[in-house]
């Protein structure tokens, strides 16, 4: 590869196109994040010093990495700032480690941190690097020595690669590894060598990935409507068999009187149908198990497809623990103690998102540690303890929970004071402080009204905010424990879902509670007439459903009643479901949010109105409403009823016969027609239907025309012969092809022909016919 | 015969009841309680315990009397498992703990005598719950929509396949067949 003379940052169009420069430099403006955090961290924990034997030579690694980095997405002040630093950290592999000295890096650190930031914008850039040169010099002249401006080396010394993809240059295709990949933007040092080879992996912006976790989260809601209709399933099967059963009683004292033929022929039909209803309830109850063991599937497929997207957002406990070291020299320095941190796991791996949502209460919790759980040196010494105090944070994964430690080797917490306390200020009976447990006792503490008590607060040693900490434990769906030994320290366990379900929802407030719904059904927030039945939006007049009467609560309940005194202008948000839509009328609207869904459990799970809950950040419940369930009340005209259920329709139609030997088309006519108020029973074939019509008047016949046993045209003539039955209007479904078909039929005596495919409306234009 | 049995005895609506011990799995303080509107009255509403959606029930209700006020956040609880449910009974203040001869009661409340020879009476955690979900799945079995709608989307396919019936129909815009 030839040397390159010109040293324009811009003038890497050689090696990469402007798109792909653009993207480097992205990736660079993370990997050097994640690097000066990582000297931060060392600086942090050596704070006063010795540093440990390879801090330096880690600090200068990292360093090191970084200027090769820069020199190679052609940032030349990076390479500069960087070159300096190295060689001022150089200076101090001899020795001469102070307070003030982690206190320079790390401000040197933060200095070329938002010259990084600042890249967008030349003038303010420069600025930071001009600061940052002079925060070298000092630290520099500091430990008796000078560094000097990078030479034109480094960014040759990472040659870059020549512009991919091309067949020329032989490099083998490397296999897209998602996992892998990740792992290479987070944590390879390398970056020259892993980025430009755009062929080793696959380069997604997070919106992208974000995208597609929200439709794996919307997957959550549709399996949960599945899974509740399975259990419906289930208890109508046995519902089924129950009827049999109770079919088959009745008809056994019928068999005891023989002789009368009339009875004798009642006697096996009865016999005939309850047969026929034991052999549907065993195919329905086998079909239902089915079912039942197909939603376990996609509840498993739904898990590794949430757990694969999470894991491309997965991101080590680095940065995180970066930030608590930052947080503890803060604290430790206003309150004026010395501790030292440890940091165990620093590569296990989590969700993003889990690492943002926890640092407020981690840093919470360090602070705690220090204000109130270390005791100051001199009391320290005179427990035997080190002068300084240790707190240790690590993390680990276990299956699919991620585990944080935070341990303080402080005075800990007395249970026995605390339930004292807990009684002396009437929150607990004297009844329920005896009657828990040492440990009901600390994770009392959580409670809101407990924490921010000053005077339970110096007590107990602990304190303030604790409550909202474990509530963002448990919006994340996980769970902070607490135990402590007096006088020996306390020890915070978070456990936390490695992957969490987060999904898209739009918040609103009705009667004062605020509910949500999945946003992927949410089409828009409106403005509608208080009083409007339905309102016209594009070509379609939606209903509307007034939620403020669906959830009211307490004596109000479900007034079914219209209701005319909403008037004026009311705020709506229009739903979509099923290619449906419904305007839902709201108090107020909250606003989009990311939740995470819980499950309701099995004593609200079957409330259709509702498809999970989620917990706001201040610890309420919010429920999350279904959807399908607004619009099914919405839409009653989409309603059918049951073909088996009672057949208890409001004006019935008449009684109708379908003939049909496909269970499914028998199926889909008897709902379609359900739905028109007919009655509907249905046979397998012509011989099934003939035998049917003898034992009850129909006011329709809807038929196929081949079939088994006895076929269309047979079971037409054999009507038309009879005199009481010539007369039923009979509906031939028809295939498309089949004109001779239709011809034959018509002339038998065929009212009317629908041809496949059968829709509601070519029915009832059929039947119109008869 | 009586057993002599631990239970936990609680203030209630102006009554005093038992619960066994071994049925209750904590005594908490219930945090902010959310309604669930359409929930029968028997669920009073729902909070979040430590994570855990947790429903909150009126035993009142639950024994056919007229429901109590709408819990509140702060009120005491005890929280029951049975058969991995979870559920919240509401109480006005937990007495005490103490080993009272408890007789058979298939599950009804029953009055039984506390340590002093006061009436209480014994309820089963276990029948509340069974209760409270008869009371939510007769809630569901009202919504005639679901077992249409399970009827008309979700069976042509699976029968299809199981019968290898001919043919299988298509549906237009006009109805709700997919």
């Amino acid at each position: 590869m030839a040397e390159r003379d010109d040293d324009e940052p811009d003038d890497r169009g050689g090696d990469f196109d402007a798109d792909e420069l653009a993207m480097l430099r992205q990736l660079f403006r993370d990997e050097a994040h994640e690097a000066l955090e990582a000297v931060t961290a060392r600086a942090l924990a050596t704070g006063a010093g010795p540093p440990a034997p390879d801090a330096v030579g880690e600090m200068m690694r990292v360093t090191h990495t970084l200027k090769g980095s820069a020199g190679t997405v052609g940032m030349d002040a990076m390479v500069d700032l960087a070159h300096r630093l190295e060689s001022a950290l150089a200076l101090l592999r001899g020795g001469g480690w102070t307070a003030a000295v982690a206190d320079q890096i790390i401000e040197i650190a933060d200095g070329m941190r938002l010259h990084v930031d600042a890249l967008d914008r030349p003038d303010d850039a420069a600025a930071q690097a001009t600061r940052v040169r002079g925060l070298v010099a000092s630290l520099a002249s500091a430990l008796g020595g000078r560094v000097e401006s990078s030479p034109r080396g480094p960014r040759l010394a990472v040659p870059p690669r020549p512009r991919p993809p091309t067949d020329s240059d032989g490099v083998v295709a490397t296999p897209i590894e998602l996992g892998d990949t990740t792992r290479t933007i987070r944590t390879g040092a390398d970056l020259s060598a892993a980025v430009p080879d755009g062929r080793a992996m696959l380069r997604v912006e997070p919106e992208r990935v974000d995208a597609l976790m929200s439709a794996a989260g919307e997957l959550l809601f549709d399996r949960t409507r599945i899974e509740r209709r399975v259990h419906l399933l289930r208890s109508l099967a046995r519902d089924l068999t129950r009827s049999r059963h109770l079919l088959r009683d009745e008809i056994g004292p019928l068999r005891v009187a023989t002789g009368d033929a009339d009875r004798a022929r009642i006697e096996g039909r009865l016999v005939t149908i309850e047969r026929d209803l034991a052999a549907q309830a065993t195919q329905l109850t086998q079909t239902t198990a089915a079912l039942f063991d197909e939603t376990e599937a996609l509840r498993r497929t739904i898990g590794e497809l949430q757990k694969g997207l999470l894991r491309m957002r997965m991101q080590t406990a680095r940065s995180l623990f970066a930030r608590l070291a930052r947080s503890l020299r803060a604290f430790s320095r206003t309150a004026g103690a010395r501790i030292e941190l440890r940091t165990h796991g620093d590569d296990t791996e989590f969700d993003k998102a889990l690492a943002e949502q926890l640092a407020d209460p981690l840093v919470q919790i360090v602070r705690n540690a220090i204000v109130h759980g270390i005791e100051p040196a001199v009391e320290r010494v005179a427990r035997g303890k080190s002068p300084v105090g240790t707190l240790t944070i690590a993390a680990r994964q276990e299956g699919g929970l991620v585990i944080f430690e935070l341990t303080d080797d402080g005075r800990g917490i007395d249970p026995h004071a605390l339930r004292e306390r807990f009684v002396a200020t009437g929150r607990w009976t004297p009844a329920r402080a005896q009657l828990a447990s040492d440990a009901d006792v600390l994770h009392a503490l959580f409670d809101a009204g407990v924490s921010s008590k000053d005077e339970a607060d110096e007590l107990a040693g602990r304190g303030i905010g604790l409550d909202l900490v474990r509530e963002t434990v448990a919006r994340l769906g996980g769970e902070i424990q607490l135990q402590s030994t007096p006088g020996r320290g306390t020890t915070f366990t978070l456990r936390l879902p490695v992957t969490t379900a987060v999904a898209q929802a739009m918040l609103f407030k009705v009667g004062g509670q605020v509910y949500a719904l999945p946003q992927v059904h949410v089409v828009e927030t409106t403005q509608i007439d208080g009083a409007a039945q339905t309102v016209p939006l594009r070509h379609e007049q939606l209903p509307v459903v007034r939620l403020e009467q669906l959830l009211a609560t307490g004596g109000a309940a479900i007034d079914s009643g219209p209701v005319a005194e909403s008037t004026g202008r009311r705020t709506a948000i229009v739903v979509a479901y099923a290619g449906k839509g419904v305007v839902c009328t709201v108090d107020k609207i909250v606003g989009p949010r990311e939740i995470v869904v819980r499950p309701l459990g099995p004593l609200l799970a079957p409330l259709p109105l509702y498809a999970g809950a989620t917990i706001s950040g201040s610890g309420k419940v919010q429920l999350i409403l279904d959807p399908a369930a607004l619009v099914r009340i919405a839409h009653p005209g989409a309603v059918a009823i049951a073909p088996s259920a009672g057949g208890a329709t409001t004006s019935s139609a008449g009684r109708a016969l379908v003939v049909d030997d496909s269970r499914a088309i028998r199926e889909a006519l008897t709902a379609m027609l359900a739905r028109d108020g007919w009655i509907v029973d249905v046979a397998e074939d012509g011989a099934g239907a003939w035998h049917m019509v003898q034992q009850l008047r129909y006011d329709l016949l809807i038929t196929d025309l081949e079939m088994p046993r006895m076929n269309g045209f047979e079971l037409i003539a054999r009507l038309r012969r009879d005199k009481t039955l010539a007369d039923l209007p009979v509906v031939v479904i028809t295939s498309r092809a089949s004109s001779e078909n239709r011809r034959r039929a018509r002339e038998l005596g065929a009212r009317a022909m629908v041809g496949k495919p059968i829709t509601r409306r070519k029915l009832q234009d059929a039947i119109a016919g008869t | 015969m009586a057993d002599l049995r631990n239970v936990i005895v609680f203030a209630l609506g102006g009554a005093r009841w038992a619960a066994e011990i071994r049925h209750v799995r904590e005594v908490a303080s219930l945090g902010f309680v959310t309604a669930v509107p359409t929930a029968p009255p028997g669920i009073a509403g729902v909070f979040n315990l430590r994570g855990t959606i947790v429903p909150v029930l009126d035993v009142l209700a639950l024994v056919g009397r007229a429901p109590h006020l709408p819990p509140r956040q702060g009120d005491g609880a005890l929280i029951v498992e049975v058969d991995g449910a979870i559920a919240a009974i509401r109480v006005d203040n937990v007495d005490e703990v103490a080993s009272l001869a408890v007789a058979p009661a298939d599950g009804e409340p029953v009055t039984i005598s506390d340590s002093r020879g006061r009436p209480v009476t014994l309820i089963d955690p276990a029948t509340l719950l069974r209760r409270a979900l008869a009371a939510a799945q007769a809630v569901r079995a009202t919504d005639a929509a679901d077992l249409a709608d399970a009827t008309l989307s979700d069976w042509p396919r699976p029968i299809d396949a199981l019968t290898g019936a001919i043919e299988p129909p298509e549906f237009d815009g006009d109805t709700t067949i997919g």
